[in-house]
């Protein structure tokens, strides 16, 4: 190989000695960049890791130890053993997957209907929808809080909506100002547009009903857009903060993001736990996107840009 | 036969049947988009014109609440708060996220794992995020102070100093942020046609002046997108500030949203909240509008 690079680099006379090593450097240079920007990226999590398997006495060594001195699990079981933990997990898993299965059901239906039916006022609708995408959804706190309280019939409510605690400190009020995205029908209406329309008419013309061809047809043809749809509103239920936050005031309903706030604040609070605490959170999410990590790029992408 | 008139149906958009089915397809979801996001968006104005609180009968005072906002001093802090954390996000993050994406754009070895890296921290919750970083700042054992001690530098207390938290808090949200930067200014990239840069690579154009002459200007329409979209989350930032820092030292991070927060959930005085609410909407809600103007523009 040499031999020849040797042989054909004098064909090229006019290659300065900057011109042959500057591509080179160049790369170089690149590639000492990238490698500085993934090592200050990761390390905020490699000491979260390593301070997890610190013993008590060396959280508090100064200056700390980037490797722990031995692997101390005991922390992953006080964070597991907490007495609020396994109550914050069932309640972080209802509220992650009742978020994501009504967005999957809602969405689905609603960006099939704008996409592919003909209706009075479906211009109207989907202004509206993209409208709704600039509405800032943590400045509506107040209100939802307040709309949440008053949902009548609710938590001892009349049908004012008043008098009681409505759907506060449930999982239903946890849910509903997530139970349907915008950006859930918007993404998914984009899909369904794409899909060639001949699918749907020869099933028309084989007499099936409309819900049948959504069913049937449409719905698997969509398997990719239902995985991103799924994937991101687990992701942003289960690291939710503010709604659990907010619509939430009891022990028993908190998450587990409101549970490790509560641990890091405590007043007899440990590095080492909080931060066993946090890899474990942190885990299940980055499962998920590094098994569904060709979708969610490409679906998350395409959708919110192309679209 | 049956074949060309199936085809022939499909072609012809113009024959309106009304299909009834839609609506029941729409209503959930419509309704939740109701309750979640249309009705509160108009009880806010609504409330902001009342002095709604646990702790008295309700009122209306019109604009009595906007009036004291203007002479708020603590809500004027948090403006600036706010306007000072948005623009030291957006910015390092856009161009961090430019960089990451054409670094990673060509055939580079490795770029997945350098793709996969930079996106982690976008997976992270906030509150995870925020627990290590309050570890990572912490004066007293925490990694950067233990660096800068035995590179014989004096520590910091980075979230203790009313100089020092904000911009902390800031460097914590580049790191969150600009990994979705990255992935939308990738998916950006590969609309970029192919033949312009090996057009400009055979007139012998630099590295550099490809990035500033071809990268840069066709990707505009992208960066004006990612900027709306950073712009409006990173104002109405709470959570980090919540967890980390409570607002202070000194009132030095909070921003508009911790505010109201505390207005409505410390003070009970919802109607004031409301009131901020509603500025903070309307300042969106307009930067959004002139944003995507800009970009239709563009476009067309």
């Amino acid at each position: 190989m040499s031999e020849i690079a040797q042989t054909t680099a004098p064909a090229v006379p006019a290659m300065s000695f900057q011109q042959r090593w500057w591509p080179l450097a160049e790369r170089a240079i690149g590639y000492g960049l990238l490698i500085f920007a993934a090592l200050a990226t990761i390390t905020p999590f490699l000491w979260m890791v390593s301070t997890s398997f610190k013993t008590d006495a060396e959280t508090f060594q100064f200056p700390p130890n980037f490797i722990p001195n031995s692997l101390v699990w005991q922390n992953y079981i006080d964070a597991i053993a907490g007495p609020d933990t396994g109550r914050q997990l069932i309640n972080s898993l209802v509220f992650a997957l009742g978020s994501t299965a009504s967005n999957m059901v809602f969405c689905a239906l609603a960006g099939y209907a704008l996409a592919r039916m003909q209706f009075k006022g479906k211009n109207l609708i989907f202004a509206l929808v993209v409208g709704l995408l600039m509405v800032p959804a943590q400045s509506q706190i107040v209100p939802v809080f307040l709309i949440v309280q008053r949902i009548p019939f609710a938590g001892g409510n009349d049908w004012l909506g008043n008098g009681g605690t409505g759907l506060l400190n449930t999982y239903w009020g946890m849910i509903l100002p997530t139970a349907a995205t915008p950006f859930g029908i918007f993404m998914m209406r984009q899909f369904f547009s794409r899909i060639p329309v001949e699918y749907e008419e020869s099933a028309r013309l084989d007499g099936a009903k409309t819900f049948t061809i959504f069913w049937r047809i449409l719905l698997p043809l969509a398997r990719p857009a239902m995985a991103v749809l799924g994937v991101l509103s687990f992701q942003s239920a289960w690291n939710d903060f503010i709604w659990p936050l907010i619509l939430t005031s009891q022990r028993e309903m908190a998450t587990l993001q409101i549970g490790l706030q509560l641990l890091q604040s405590g007043p007899d609070a440990r590095w080492n736990v909080v931060m066993a605490m946090a890899t474990l959170i942190t885990l299940p999410v980055i499962i998920v996107f590094l098994f569904a990590q060709r979708y969610v790029i490409d679906g998350a992408v395409t959708s919110g840009v192309k679209g | 036969m049956a074949l060309q008139s199936s085809t022939a149906l499909a072609r012809r958009p113009q024959s309106f049947t009304q299909n009834w089915s839609a609506y029941a397809f729409l209503t959930p979801a419509l309704i939740i988009l109701f309750l979640s996001l249309l009705l509160p968006a108009a009880a806010t104005v609504v409330m902001s014109l009342t002095d709604i609180s646990f702790l008295r009968p309700t009122n209306f005072v019109w604009f009595d609440n906007y009036v004291k906002l203007v002479s708020d001093g603590r809500f004027r802090q948090a403006v600036g708060n706010t306007a000072y954390y948005t623009v030291g996000v957006t910015l390092p993050t856009m161009a961090l996220g430019l960089l990451a994406a054409v670094a990673l754009n060509g055939k580079l070895r490795g770029r997945i794992v350098f793709r996969t890296i930079f996106y982690l921290p976008v997976l992270t919750s906030l509150i995870a995020a925020a627990v290590v970083w309050m570890y990572v700042y912490e004066p007293y054992s925490g990694p950067i102070n233990g660096t800068l001690t035995q590179l014989g530098l004096p520590p910091q207390p980075w979230l203790q100093s009313p100089n020092l938290a904000m911009t902390s808090l800031i460097v914590m949200a580049i790191w969150r942020d600009f990994g979705t930067a990255m992935i939308i200014y990738l998916a950006g990239l590969q609309d970029i046609p192919r033949d312009i840069y090996e057009a400009a690579r055979l007139d012998g154009a630099k590295t550099k002046d490809i990035f500033f002459r071809i990268t840069v200007p066709m990707l505009s329409n992208v960066t004006f997108y990612l900027m709306i979209i950073l712009i409006v989350q990173t104002f109405q930032v709470f959570g980090a500030i919540y967890v980390m820092t409570n607002g202070g030292p000194l009132g030095s991070t909070e921003t508009i949203v911790f505010q109201m927060y505390q207005t409505a959930f410390g003070y009970t005085e919802f109607g004031y909240a409301a009131a901020m609410s509603t500025v903070l909407f309307l300042a969106i809600l307009l930067f959004s509008i002139i944003g995507t103007k800009i970009i239709r523009r563009g476009e067309s």
